[in-house]
């Protein structure tokens, strides 16, 4: 057998045959370079074959077959394949996307050695004479006093002490003080600062415990501040003494330095890998091959991470799992969580679906037994209390730049009491519209049906969709008044009216804006928890999963936009935010206060969320989804097309429509443009499909897309969402 | 139709805080009241009015030094107030206090 079939990265659906004299099954998931045309690329085996549809003098030669990493294992391959099966997509974009971006690349890695290296105090070094007197330099006195004060210490932190410090600790080694000590040898201790598990916790973690080597889907349903962190911590301990690995995966970048630095905590000498997009290259092939050799022990992530080759994979975590950031909205339109879930199932481990309002797929999951509820339905700290909520009807008051009296009187309290308090707006920059009162022309993006947002300090109008900027005119471009001025409020303008109300405060906007530069996050998270900061501001980023202590009160403004939308689950992920917000407050023993100004106080979401019952809107919400058969009544799959003409965009999706073969069960609907018609200069359509039945779905979208594939597609993309969440 | 042109006198009555367009232009608005004698119909009679006006950068600018009751001399022309509400204003290109 010398014929191999390669997944290359190429939006054709099938393999390639190249031909490797000598290949055996061995090098089934080998990275291998290939020729392509005119150039080399990068695949990966996927088959044997004996012979190929291509005569043999035609078929090319294997360039290259890398051994720089270990094959893809067949659990991995199994992965992908049902991953592009499911979401229709070429399994070649599928198995070359998991890739951090260096192995793409033609040249092989050359993988660095393992660069952490531990030391430790030997017997001698403990009984030497290390007074003062004796030791002569800083440097010196502070490594000694690192090395007495902890059981191990890694190289980074010796760099930290000084130029010098290493050539200071080879000398201690030669004389005997100091010895290096292999990574294997570090094993999983525990850490003392265990909190006592109150009883709820307890029977949730003896619960899963008991099963902890098989399949099952847990949702574990906790309010905010319940303590689901604790949970994980303690399952994954019960992993790390089992040598398993933990996959974690997380909705934002901007929550992994709190929850790496919670799990750095407990676990100080596991090996815990960080995997999201704010990575450099080399930092993530470094975290990927650790994962791939099953020496990372703690995997924590975002989305893609689900697909990083875990071979000692013993638990899956899924926080936060209503995020919608889980799901991928462009390409390969894959959910993280659904992925995380096939993969726990086919590996035989359990995992864990946590969040304070699961979404209402999974929600109705575990009410119909496919998957098993878990709950805490009380805060995990004394004393701490779920915060109460209080509309704020501002139909009948007047407002000051947006707050009301109420609001401010309230956030005078806190600053005179030293408690912190957020005020929330999911909405950055300065204002969302720039508007001519004179001929009501307002400032709109040329290349997406979208308004530019004012972003006042800058003087610049931005699209937050596809980050076109423009600098503010003079003038109305239209009628020629100079008086052009923002409406509506964004941080930026609410951060300016606090600093107005409070001059003495101080205030930290939070935002994509104010934390786009790497690893400021950390610090300011930092100063939040050490008390520098009185009044946040902030969007969704602060929403989710942050332990403030010291908060007291949270001020919601604009919160109705949302209940204007056209999205059937707009009012899900209101509720589901506005839940998530409020937790941020009392969470230690300060009793928490969240006020909600709005113009529909007697909505039954916002009375739903004044009496903190999760479960009463969902019964409503679900009962709405039946009657309108929307998910996760129905199951549904998108056929998005895009052109530069929206008429080609909806020809496309009528020649499409055509060709599709009735299927008993499957309803499709007729093309219609998208929600945001431009978006990045192209015009977009979609159609949508939908059945009661999954299983019918599949069916139907496998014989589909392979029709659709045969049309003429000039000047269009097109692209199958299954299970879309946006339209 | 390119006529648009008043000349009025009048005392300042109301003066709002000077405020700046995003890019910085200031603006200022104030109100005047104005009374005088006027012919009309060859018969000379009482007029009173209150006029609403508005100046941008300089003039907005030199508006901030006075104070109300000051009596001034405004030419410039009219416009609605905005899109909705179609109460005149006087946009002043010309402003000396008399």
């Amino acid at each position: 057998m010398h014929i191999i079939r390669v997944a290359l990265d190429i939006p054709i659906d099938t393999l390639f045959d190249y031909l490797l004299p000598g290949a055996s099954t061995q090098i089934i998931g080998t990275r291998v370079q290939v020729p392509f045309g005119k150039k080399l690329v990068v695949g990966v085996v996927i088959e044997i074959a004996a012979n190929s549809s291509v005569p043999l003098s035609k078929l090319k030669a294997a360039t290259h077959v890398f051994s720089d990493i270990p094959p893809l294992s067949i659990a991995s391959l199994d992965l992908l394949r049902f991953c592009s099966n499911y979401y229709h997509r070429p399994l070649g974009e599928v198995v070359m996307s998991i890739f951090p971006s260096r192995l793409r690349n033609v040249k092989p890695f050359i993988q660095k050695p393992n660069t952490i290296s531990w030391f430790r105090l030997t017997n001698a070094g403990r009984i030497a004479n290390t007074s003062p007197a004796a030791i002569r330099g800083i440097i010196r006195c502070r490594l000694l006093t690192l090395l007495n004060k902890s059981d191990v210490i890694k190289d980074s932190e010796v760099k930290k002490l000084g130029l010098n410090a290493f050539k200071i600790l080879e000398e201690f080694i030669t004389l005997g003080w100091v010895e290096k000590i292999p990574n294997i040898l570090i094993s999983p201790v525990t850490i003392s600062l265990e909190p006592t598990l109150t009883l709820e916790q307890e029977l949730v973690f003896n619960t899963v415990s008991a099963e902890i080597n098989r399949f099952n889907t847990w949702l574990l349903h906790g309010i905010t501040g319940s303590g689901k962190t604790e949970i994980y911590l303690r399952l994954i301990s019960l992993q790390l003494l089992q040598g398993k690995q933990t996959l974690v995966l997380i909705p934002e970048i901007s929550l992994t330095p709190q929850l790496e630095g919670i799990f750095r905590k407990r676990f100080p000498t596991s090996i815990l890998i960080n995997l999201h997009s704010r990575l450099n290259a080399s930092e993530r092939t470094n975290g990927w091959l650790q994962a791939q050799e099953g020496k990372a022990e703690i995997i924590l992530g975002t989305r893609l991470a689900v697909f990083t080759p875990l071979p000692k994979l013993g638990l899956i975590i899924v926080d936060e799992e209503q995020d919608s950031s889980f799901k991928q909205q462009d390409g390969l339109c894959y959910s993280a969580r659904d992925m995380a879930i096939f993969r726990a199932k086919y590996t035989n481990v359990p995992i864990i679906l946590g969040s304070a309002t699961p979404s209402l797929e999974s929600y109705y999951n575990a009410i119909n037994g496919r998957y098993r509820m878990l709950r805490l339905s009380s805060r995990a700290v004394t004393n701490a209390a779920l915060p109460t909520v209080r509309c704020i009807d501002i139909r009948t008051i007047k407002v000051k730049e947006g707050l009301s009296e109420t609001l401010i009187t309230s956030l005078e309290k806190c600053l005179s009491l030293k408690q912190q308090s957020l005020v929330f707006i999911n909405r950055r920059g300065y204002a969302p519209v720039l508007m001519c009162k004179s001929c009501a022309w307002m400032a709109t993006c040329q290349r997406c049906t979208s308004r530019l947002v004012v972003h006042l300090r800058e003087k610049k109008l931005r699209c937050h969709y596809c980050g076109h900027e423009e600098l503010i005119g003079h003038a109305c471009p239209k009628c020629g008044d100079q008086d052009i001025a923002p409406f509506g409020y964004g941080t930026q303008r609410v951060e300016t009216a606090l600093t107005e109300f409070f001059p003495n405060a101080r205030i930290l906007r939070i935002d994509h804006d104010s934390t786009r530069k790497k690893n400021i996050w950390g610090g300011m998270l930092k100063d939040i928890q050490e008390q520098r900061v009185d009044i946040l501001v902030g969007t969704q980023i602060l929403a989710k999963g942050h332990d403030f202590p010291n908060l007291a009160l949270v001020g919601i403004l604009n919160s109705d936009a949302s209940l204007y939308s056209t999205s059937f689950r707009a009012a899900e992920h209101l509720f589901a935010q506005l839940i998530q917000v409020a937790g941020r407050a009392g969470r230690s023993d300060i009793a928490g206060e969240v006020l909600i100004q709005t113009r529909f106080p007697d909505h039954p979401l916002y009375c739903a969320l004044h009496q903190n019952n999760y479960d009463s809107l969902t019964k409503i919400l679900l009962s709405e989804r039946e009657m309108a058969c929307f998910p996760p009544f129905t199951y549904q799959a998108l056929l998005r097309a895009e052109a530069t003409q929206i008429s080609t965009a909806l020809d496309f999706l009528k020649n499409a429509a055509a060709t599709a073969i009735p299927f008993k069960y499957v309803e499709i609907f007729d093309p219609v443009p998208a929600q945001m018609t431009r978006f990045k200069g192209m015009e977009r359509a979609h159609l949508l499909t939908q059945s009661t039945s999954r299983k019918k779905l599949q069916e139907f979208l496998a014989l589909w897309y392979k029709k659709i594939q045969m049309l003429p597609a000039r000047n269009v993309r097109w692209l199958i969402d299954v299970d879309p969440l946006e339209f | 139709m390119g006529c648009n042109q008043l000349e009025i006198c009048g005392k300042i009555i109301e003066m709002k805080k000077l405020r700046y367009t995003p890019i910085g232009i200031a603006i200022a608005e104030f109100k005047v009241s104005h009374i005088s004698q006027q012919l009309e119909a060859e018969v000379l009679r009482q007029v009173e009015c209150e006029i609403s006006a508005v100046a941008l950068a300089q003039i907005a600018k030199s508006m901030t030094d006075m104070k109300i009751g000051t009596v001034l001399k405004l030419i410039g022309f009219l416009a609605r107030r905005s899109r909705i509400n179609l109460q005149l204003v006087l946009h002043v290109n010309s402003m000396h206090p008399i």
